[in-house]
């Protein structure tokens, strides 16, 4: 999957601008604790998270991570999305609950390689 | 390749710069050609190491010192210190704030991760301050 792919999705809208139209997506991590996704995440991982706060996008900057999907419909605040786009990171979201985000992305060419 | 030596300041509940250390140590990890597994382990220690004068301490600063085969990062506080060592090693043991939770920290898992990814580390704390010591060998 691509974060194009995620882009496309009728349930899911980018939030930002980002210079590169596609980046590859290997894994979907969902946690709300960010050490937990400092020590499990890797390049190119999808994060999955509800958590509202800049230092979000600190580490998926860290971790090199292709994308950050917010769950629930979180109205995600205007720092997250200028650091976002000054890094080049998309930022989705969606009025899924992240169970449900994460069922939704497997089911694109249905990837069960993303869990 | 010369060493790297620098020297950051760190600042209390400065959550918008958290992470500011852990980026330029693993940008000068990057340069020097160190491998991407080596980079993670030290860049997941160095954060978690600097969140934790972030959201613990009453601020300080990091020592990053990189050579051909080591990286050695130490973290120096000014306090308060951690009341028992054991207990904060312990995965999921947390004293952190409610500021510092709704900012997504303070899971307890600080040093039991940097423990798990460094070679070696020491802790030693009083109410002066912490400081916390990690080392990393090239594999």
């Amino acid at each position: 999957m691509t974060t194009k792919d995620i882009a496309t999705h009728e349930n899911f809208t980018q939030i930002n601008t980002t210079k590169e139209s596609s980046k590859p997506v290997e894994k979907l991590f969902a946690s709300d604790l960010l050490s937990n996704v400092m020590a499990q995440t890797n390049e190119h991982d999808c994060l999955l998270t509800m958590l509202n706060n800049i230092n979000v996008i600190g580490v998926a900057s860290l971790n090199d991570l292709s994308c950050v999907v917010f769950t629930q419909g979180v109205k995600v605040k205007q720092e997250l999305i200028d650091k976002a786009n000054e890094l080049d990171i998309p930022l989705f979201s969606t009025q899924f609950s992240t169970v449900d985000a994460i069922i939704a992305l497997t089911k694109v060419d249905h990837d069960e390689t993303l869990l | 390749m010369s060493e790297y030596l620098e020297e950051y300041p760190i600042e209390r509940n400065d959550i918008g710069n958290a992470g500011t250390v852990a980026s330029l140590t693993k940008r000068a990890l990057k340069k020097r050609g160190f491998s991407p597994e080596f980079i993670k382990r030290v860049t997941i220690g160095v954060y978690e190491a600097e969140i934790n004068v972030v959201i613990h301490s009453y601020g300080g600063n990091a020592k990053i010192h990189i050579s051909d085969d080591l990286c050695e990062i130490t973290f120096v506080d000014r306090g308060p210190g951690i009341p028992c060592i054991d207990d904060a090693m312990q995965a999921g043991f947390s004293t952190a704030s409610p500021y510092a939770i709704e900012n997504g920290f303070g899971a307890g898992m600080g040093l039991p991760n940097i423990k798990a990814v460094s070679d070696e580390m020491s802790l030693e704390s009083s109410d002066e301050g912490t400081k916390l010591t990690m080392r990393f060998f090239k594999e």
